[in-house]
């Protein structure tokens, strides 16, 4: 039971933070944190350029850059958890009957408050990164609006088409301009679709009888994979055509062989 | 309150009730009266009508569905005591009795038998065959998708899959700690003789039984092209197979309703002396809170069923926007009951762990009360989260920003679970058993699905992530990382005091790392496939995205292997495993004081609590 003389506390907060420092366990448990913090910091800034796609717009610079800083903000938090994890896993005791009792730790009300506090403010920081990024695309998108490209989307069960009403063309490809602000009007002929055009790094669903409107500036020439991210139906994985982002010229060479058509494609 | 009369269990003589209809009921009653009820229904209403009509076919069948889980009730003697109630009389003392199942052996598993112990093994049964069942839908998932361009499966099939492995997991999952150990271990947990009412908890196992074979005839009817969120319009266009998915909601929300009422009821008044709040233990706590979660939040999906079933039974366009219905009122609906779910299914595994570390780690649980803020939190935030779902939807973008809020909150309270873990961990010198393991695993697991679940929450990125197979890692990660884990171990842990015998030690640790390794693998590889854009819900996908889900595939035959050696471990162990000690563990709680098999009312002497039963430990220096 309890035996105060044996590890007497020390006075001061100084002397005591100290004297926890110097335990081996905590020692080893900080380097341990170190290690999961590193790893996690170096899998987050490599892995997600690497796994993603293309960026061809700012929108999905912004969404690819919230997954690398939110894994390198939370790498600490992580590699905490995780070195106190490893920490107590490797001093295991193995065998038939239960070891001796531990310490009676019942709580330890400034640890609590530290950590909620700590979740607290990387909660703000998550929600004022998320709220700056998402007010700076809606400012965008009302400077831009005015001389935007605009293009309506029609999802219908299984396919996209893509009407440009000043250049009066029907479309089943994407083809946009580079460096120049676009504005995408969605509906669906039928059930709710998800028009994702993966590179630009921008989704809205397709509803019925509803427009949805999403705004994006392609910055980059490219390919384009446009999908459907709403589960409709039978054929729904097939759902999905291609496009470009291409130069002024190409894309008006491109619209002006459309016309030549007839208009549609 | 109706409760068995609390005669002491060495001199209650052995009921026999002669000439009672309660004697001669049981299952295969309810299916027959059932089977009658349901055929019946069919031809009467099939009789004159214009069966070239969907909605006449929806008519028939939902009502065909619905009537046959009122025949089983009736087949197996659940309504004999309300009918005695509107005839001014209640069942006999025999009778309840009877019902209690004493010495009745095997027989009474198949019976309407209120006995919270049969129910608890009836649920664990139960939820091993579910997930059984799901499992092996995954398994035929990921062989489709092993390859890109592979036809195992036509489209439609596929998309039935993944629609009924989802609801198939998604039910078993909600029930999979609630369940066995809710009805089991939590009633001698508290120190109570049984639930308090032993016949509603005998009701919540069969109606929840009665749905099984309705979301089986989903097959049968074609299938379902929905998933299992059924989002309108798409579900107002589907086939006949859709009103299996509707009926099996209806039957499951009433299941839930009633166990969640009835667990509620049972923790609030029936706890032993001394048993102050403080001093319930934390498993107990968990699966309170999300029972009490459940409550308001499965009527929403119920209603969102009723109102689907209405639109293709009299076509009243609810969610029809051709005849001013909106799909996003469904939309609303579903993710009012499907944020609050994801926390009834968390909720409880959590709690078993921390049930279970200060056992294993010899230590008091670290900070009772800030387990029970985080839970009392969890609960409290998810009613107000809801529409994190729709950011994409197209619905009052303007909400995106409140709702980011609310749900990026949450991280706090869930926070305080990761704290009471690693605190009860601390300067621990852990008895690597079984149980204990799957605490790592579950601090491993939450963990990537807690900081993806943090990406996910943040509306920029979910316009990227949204609708793609990284979110379908993420929730798998939350739900059979953490949930499942918890779950497991769960069943690990109270395996000696369900069955009398030892989890086989070995077939146990080689289906968990089979399991946790698999599992990673598996779900690692589907967040790259999500991160690379792979739409989720997909039957076929891009060449680029080949590498991702052939790793996906492999961990997914791993962790089936891993389940197959489980199942055979429980198997096993349940007909020859060693026998178990009374207290095999060295616990502190109550059901480890009551031997095996516990006695019909568990206590002889009600038991007196003086303290919590996390006293374990050296004084701290």
């Amino acid at each position: 039971m309890a035996n105060h003389t044996e590890e007497l506390l020390p006075p001061t907060p100084g002397q005591r933070v100290s004297k926890f420092l110097s335990r081996k366990d905590v020692r080893q448990t900080f380097i341990l944190g170190a290690f999961f913090t590193l790893v996690f910091i170096i899998l987050g800034v490599w892995i997600y350029p690497h796994w993603m796609p293309n960026v061809l717009s700012k929108e999905m610079q912004a969404d690819e850059d919230i997954m690398i800083w939110f894994t390198v903000i939370s790498a600490p938090i992580a590699g905490v958890i995780l070195a106190i994890a490893m920490e107590s896993f490797l001093n295991m005791h193995r065998g038939d009957t239960p070891p001796e009792d531990g310490i009676a730790i019942r709580t330890h009300t400034p640890v609590v408050i530290i950590w909620s506090s700590v979740s607290v403010l990387f909660i703000i920081l998550a929600l004022v990164w998320g709220m700056v990024s998402m007010n700076t695309d809606a400012v965008k998108a009302a400077t831009d609006a005015p001389n935007a490209l605009v293009v309506d989307v029609t999802g219908s069960q299984w396919a996209w088409s893509f009407n440009y009403p000043a250049q009066n063309i029907t479309t089943h490809t994407l083809n946009l301009p580079v460096d120049r602000p676009v504005t995408f009007n969605i509906i669906s002929a039928d059930v709710n679709h998800s028009f994702w055009p993966v590179q630009l790094g921008v989704k809205v669903d397709a509803n019925r009888l509803t427009t949805t409107v999403i705004h994006t500036t392609p910055d980059k020439i490219g390919v384009l994979d446009v999908k459907c991210a709403e589960l409709c139906g039978l054929y729904h994985a097939y759902m999905e055509t291609s496009g470009q982002v291409e130069s002024t010229t190409d894309f008006n060479n491109w619209v002006s062989s459309i016309q030549a058509q007839g208009g549609t494609q | 309150m109706t409760t068995l009369s609390h005669a002491p269990t060495s001199t209650r003589p052995v009921p026999n009730p002669k000439r009672s209809l309660i004697t001669r009921l049981n299952m295969g009653t309810g299916i027959i009266v059932g089977a009658i009820f349901c055929w019946g229904t069919y031809y009467a209403m099939r009789a004159g009508r214009d069966m070239t009509d969907t909605h006449n076919v929806n008519k028939v069948l939902l009502s065909s569905m619905l009537m046959w889980s009122f025949g089983f009730l009736v087949g197996i003697g659940a309504l004999i005591g309300p009918f005695r109630w509107l005839i001014g009389k209640d069942l006999t003392a025999e009778e309840q009795l009877y019902l209690a199942g004493d010495g009745q052996g095997i027989k009474r598993y198949f019976k309407y038998c209120t006995d919270h112990k049969v129910v608890g093994i009836q649920y664990l049964v139960g939820v091993m065959t579910m997930l059984g069942v799901g499992g092996t839908m995954a398994m035929m998932i990921r062989t489709n998708l092993a390859t890109p361009g592979s036809h195992l499966v036509t489209p439609n099939v596929y998309n039935s899959l993944v629609g009924l492995h989802g609801i198939t997991m998604i039910i078993a999952m909600i029930i999979v700690a609630t369940g066995p150990f809710g009805n089991y271990i939590m009633p001698i947990m508290i120190g109570a003789r049984d639930m308090a009412f032993p016949r509603l908890n005998a009701l919540s196992w069969w109606v929840l039984f009665t749905a099984i074979p309705v979301l089986c005839s989903a097959w049968f009817l074609g299938g379902i092209p929905t998933g299992w969120t059924a989002y309108a319009p798409l579900s107002d266009q589907a086939g006949p197979g859709m009103n299996a998915f509707l009926a099996t909601i209806i039957i499951f929300a009433l299941s839930t309703a009633v166990a969640g009422m009835n667990i509620t009821t049972t923790v609030i008044a029936m706890r032993a002396k001394g048993m102050k709040w403080n001093r319930v233990p934390i498993f107990v706590v968990g699966a309170t809170i999300s029972v009490a979660l459940a409550i308001p939040a499965f009527p929403t999906f119920m209603l969102a069923m009723i109102q689907t079933g209405m639109d293709r039974t009299i076509a009243t366009g609810f969610y029809d926007a051709n005849v001013g219905g909106s799909g996003w009122l469904y939309a609303n609906l579903f993710w009012i009951m499907g944020h609050p779910e994801v926390y009834v299914i968390l909720i409880p595994g959590v709690a078993a762990l921390m049930e279970i570390a200060p056992v294993f780690v010899r230590k008091p649980l670290f900070s009772y009360n800030a387990a029970i803020a985080g839970f009392a939190g969890i609960a409290g935030l998810s009613v107000l989260v809801w529409a994190h779902h729709m950011y994409m939807s197209g619905w009052m973008p303007s909400l995106n920003g409140p709702f980011m809020i609310t749900t990026e909150f949450i991280s706090v309270p869930t926070g305080l679970l990761f704290l009471v873990l690693v605190g009860t961990l601390w300067r621990g010198r852990p008895w690597m058993k079984l149980p204990m393991l799957s605490v790592y695993a579950f601090l491993w697991n939450f963990l990537i699905g807690g900081v993806t679940g943090v990406y996910l929450s943040d509306v920029p990125a979910d316009n990227y992530l949204h609708g793609s197979m990284f979110v379908t890692a993420h929730f798998h990660y939350t739900l059979m990382g953490a949930a499942f884990t918890g779950a497991m171990a769960g069943l690990v842990y109270w395996f000696p005091k369900m069955t009398g015998r030892m989890l086989n030690e070995r077939a146990g640790y080689i289906a968990f790392w089979l399991i946790q390794i698999g599992f990673n693998v598996l779900f690692l590889g589907m967040f790259m496939a999500g991160a690379q854009g792979q739409p989720r819900r997909v039957a076929d996908y891009a060449f680029v995205y080949e590498h991702s889900n052939m790793i996906s595939t492999a961990g997914a035959y791993t962790v089936g292997i891993g389940m197959i050696t489980l199942l055979w471990a429980v198997v096993h162990s349940w007909r020859n495993g060693k026998i178990a000690p009374m207290n095999p563990w060295g616990a502190k709680t109550l059901e480890w004081t009551v031997p095996y098999p516990v006695p019909l009312e568990n206590f002889d002497v009600e038991p007196i609590i003086t303290s919590d039963p996390y006293g374990y430990g050296k004084a701290a220096n």
